[in-house]
């Protein structure tokens, strides 16, 4: 299935629920929302390579998470209230009065902490969900064209990370498979061997197709926002003005999934 | 369409001349194909074509080239993108975009052809190379015949007049390389295409050229028609290698005509003695119900093998069947889901160390991943201080393997047979009990294939030890294997002796096998001997 959505449609979809979650400022309006976002991510996600970025996004944000909290609870000053449990207090020099390590943890300060914790860890799986749902070369090719070649160069680049990481597990593999111990020189230069050798194909390839024979280069898709874009961001644009308006703008893409299932399945 | 005035080539630091006074005129709708060793400098040529060698790599060129009256010299290879599309060795290096149809589209853009007419050639383009349920896929995910296509679909797009293939079918099963091959066939009649070829396997080709560029290695070319080449060419496919044998008048290309050559030899009564090999009942490798999937992608179905001391055994599939994840399952790289797997009783994600070097011996298919050191020398020594051997016994083995390799060379230098035979040369020093070549013939001629041969029926059988190969080559297969097991979507569908597995499929078969039939013969050898079994 193509993704027929305009590449910015998206983006201003996360940011918009992005800062609805921070001015609604509830741990359990972020969770939902981050439960919408996954659904919305699982229907309407391609099958390329960076569609999974929303998973390292969740990765992140769940590290996020843990060590905020348990950052929140070690280091900082003290909330009175019912104490759960009590860690041993870590001497402090006096000019360093105010801050606190260890000491008792209480419910309202575990509470606080994870709170926070949540809030920023929703946010940023809000952009993974953005970036997993948008190609970041459709993305290049609608910002300004001053940008657009310095732009190629750097998404070759980074295409070119994946087989990067490819070919280091095939080498640490096959010295592995001859009996060697694994030291960083005998990976690095059959993989910068191979890495030249790759580039300057690349390079080849791209000289004669004609890369860069012509100052102007066309585009093959024209790039067009339509009505689902706007209904998708204006609806997020209204999550600004209420934190309750959130909800239904996460789901809003869903009033188009009708649309998209008529597309015939090949 | 493309001349050649009197060009020599020669690359800087380097005193072998690559090409020494070519003239050649190749004319419009022409396939030609260039052989050669390898390293001998068909890739340069091929090159020459459209301006890469010199102006992407350097070299010192002397004499004209031009394509369809404009002179290379004078043009950079993106000004001829319209006019020439080339295709490299390895397509997916040459990708830039990461799905199927942006990559069409790529070359367009960069000479600002309009949208309208984009989307137009691309549907025809996608129809003609039978792309279109492929279009929007992600180009890592394809196959490796279906990146080939690609490839040729995103040089067919410009709409060129000259179309140049870098060995378009050595990564590719038997079956993806013919609808590779007759896909440019029917370019050259159809749309009167111009098609410049480099390959080593002849015997898939050879029919569908009009003329053999052949180019010696020492800066010496030969033009002719491929009966001329083939009449007394040291590089030549097995039809032309029975022709010669059988002494024949004329040598054959296809089969068709040797087959009508050959109806009385074929006619005769034989006795049908097929050699057996002794093997011993010891059991090296036991796979029990072995299944492997990632996510949820079944990889291997419930193989069952049990593999004998002495066996050559070639495991043969599409590309994609699953067959480097039946080897890497065997050496312990992947860890079945369902199973066992041992070797001589261990389990192979438990061995490591000398004990691995000595137990299994693993060619990855790119050789280059095991070499590390700065020179041959270096290489080899690392194998005697490994295995504790005398020094100087590694090189000694690489000496006999491939003859004549400078020990000061660096292992990135050597041509793929040599740097083949080098890691070969490193991981049989250890002399392991089961040796294991991923594709081990990608990119090999000839005659480096044969002195594989060589090696590894001589470790097998003098010495008794185990050797699988995945592969593509049944030519390959044909001299080599004792044993065939055929893979398919991860389920183990033949597995027996060679002559049976071979013969009973046509797509499989080798060249001799297709002349022969019905009589069971694979190779030249075979057939030379039950000819003289007779007299």
């Amino acid at each position: 299935m193509t993704d027929t959505r305009h590449p910015l449609t998206w983006w201003i979809w996360s940011i918009a629920l992005a800062l609805g979650i921070a001015r609604g400022n509830n741990p359990w309006l972020a969770i939902a929302v981050v439960g919408c976002a996954y659904l919305v991510v699982r229907i309407f996600r391609s099958d390329a390579p960076w569609s999974r970025s929303f998973e390292s996004g969740l990765k992140l944000g769940l590290w996020i998470l843990i060590i905020r909290t348990s950052f929140g609870v070690l280091i900082g000053t003290p909330i009175p209230g019912t104490t759960i449990f009590r860690l041993p207090i870590l001497p402090l020099p006096e000019w360093m009065a105010g801050i606190r390590i260890g000491g008792a943890v209480t419910q309202e300060r575990l509470f606080s902490t994870a709170h926070e914790g949540v809030i920023l860890a929703a946010i940023i799986i809000c952009f993974a969900a953005a970036s997993s749902l948008t190609s970041p070369h459709r993305l290049l090719r609608v910002l300004p064209f001053a940008i657009y070649q310095f732009g190629l160069a750097l998404v070759i680049a980074t295409s070119l990370v994946p087989q990067f990481v490819r070919s280091i597990s095939r080498i640490r593999d096959a010295q592995y498979l001859r009996g060697q111990k694994l030291s960083f020189k005998k990976i690095l230069i059959p993989l910068l061997e191979e890495s030249l050798a790759r580039s300057l194909d690349l390079a080849a390839a791209m000289d004669s197709r004609g890369y860069g024979s012509t100052r102007v280069r066309s585009r093959y898709r024209a790039i067009t926002w339509n009505a689902g874009d706007t209904v998708i961001c204006g609806v997020s644009a209204l999550s600004l003005f209420s934190p309750a308006l959130i909800l239904i703008s996460v789901i809003t893409p869903f009033v188009l999934i009708k649309r998209k299932l008529a597309v015939p399945v090949q | 369409m493309i001349t050649f005035a009197a060009v020599s080539l020669i690359y800087p630091n380097s005193t072998k001349t690559v090409l020494e006074n070519l003239s050649l005129t190749i004319d419009e709708g022409e396939f030609v194909l260039v052989i050669g060793p390898t390293g001998s400098g068909k890739s340069s040529l091929l090159r020459l074509i459209n301006g890469l060698v010199p102006h992407h790599t350097g070299g010192i060129l002397a004499g004209d080239i031009s394509v369809d009256g404009i002179s290379t010299q004078l043009v950079k290879p993106g000004g001829l993108a319209h006019l020439i599309g080339i295709v490299g060795q390895n397509p997916i290096n040459g990708f830039v975009t990461d799905t199927v149809e942006e990559e069409l589209a790529f070359g367009m853009e960069s000479l600002n052809i309009a949208p309208d007419v984009m989307r137009k050639r691309v549907e025809e383009i996608l129809d003609l190379m039978s792309l279109a349920p492929l279009r929007d896929r992600s180009l890592a995910t394809l196959s490796g015949g279906e990146q080939q296509r690609v490839a040729i679909g995103s040089a067919l797009v410009m709409h060129p007049k000259v179309l140049v293939l870098d060995e378009p079918t050595s990564a590719l099963d038997p079956i993806a390389a013919e609808e590779v091959l007759s896909i440019l066939h029917r370019l050259v009649h159809d749309l009167g295409l111009t098609v410049v070829v480099a390959e080593h396997k002849l015997e898939r080709v050879i029919q569908f050229a009009d003329r053999i560029v052949h180019i010696d290695g020492l800066g010496n070319t030969r033009v002719g028609t491929p009966a001329q080449i083939m009449s007394d060419s040291d590089i030549a496919p097995p039809i032309v290698h029975l022709a010669r044998a059988l002494g024949l008048e004329d040598v054959g290309l296809t089969v068709r005509d040797m087959r009508r050559m050959s109806e009385q030899i074929r006619g005769g009564n034989y006795s049908h003695t097929i050699e057996e090999i002794e093997l011993a009942s010891e059991t090296v490798i036991e796979l029990l119900d072995v299944s492997l999937s990632f996510a949820s992608n079944t990889v291997l179905k419930d193989i069952d093998l049990k593999i004998s001391a002495g066996e050559v055994i070639a495991l043969m599939g599409r590309n994609g069947a699953g067959k480097s994840s039946l080897l890497k399952t065997i050496v312990g790289l992947y860890e079945c889901n369902t199973g066992s797997v041992s070797i001589l009783g261990n389990n192979p994600l438990k061995i490591s160390g000398a004990k691995r070097r000595e137990t299994i011996g693993f060619i990855p298919q790119e050789p280059s991943d095991l070499l590390y050191g700065q020179s041959v020398l270096m290489e080899c020594e690392q194998g005697d201080v490994d295995n504790e051997i005398k020094k100087g016994s590694t090189f000694e083995l690489l000496n006999e393997l491939v003859p004549g390799i400078s020990p000061h060379t660096h292992p990135r230098d050597l041509s793929e047979g040599q740097r083949l035979a080098l890691a070969l040369s490193v991981v049989l020093s250890a002399k392991p009990k089961v040796l294991i070549l991923d594709e081990p013939t990608r990119g090999l001629d000839y005659q480096a294939k044969s002195h594989l041969v060589g090696t590894l029926l001589r470790y097998a059988r003098v010495l008794g030890r185990t050797v699988i190969l995945a592969t593509h080559d049944v030519e390959l297969v044909a001299e080599l294997a004792t044993r065939v097991i055929f893979l398919a979507d991860g389920d183990c569908v033949a597995d027996g002796k060679t002559l049976d597995v071979l013969l009973s499929s046509p797509a499989f078969a080798p060249q001799v096998a297709k002349v022969m039939s019905p009589q069971p013969w694979l190779t030249v050898k075979d057939v030379i001997n039950a000819l003289e079994e007779i007299q």
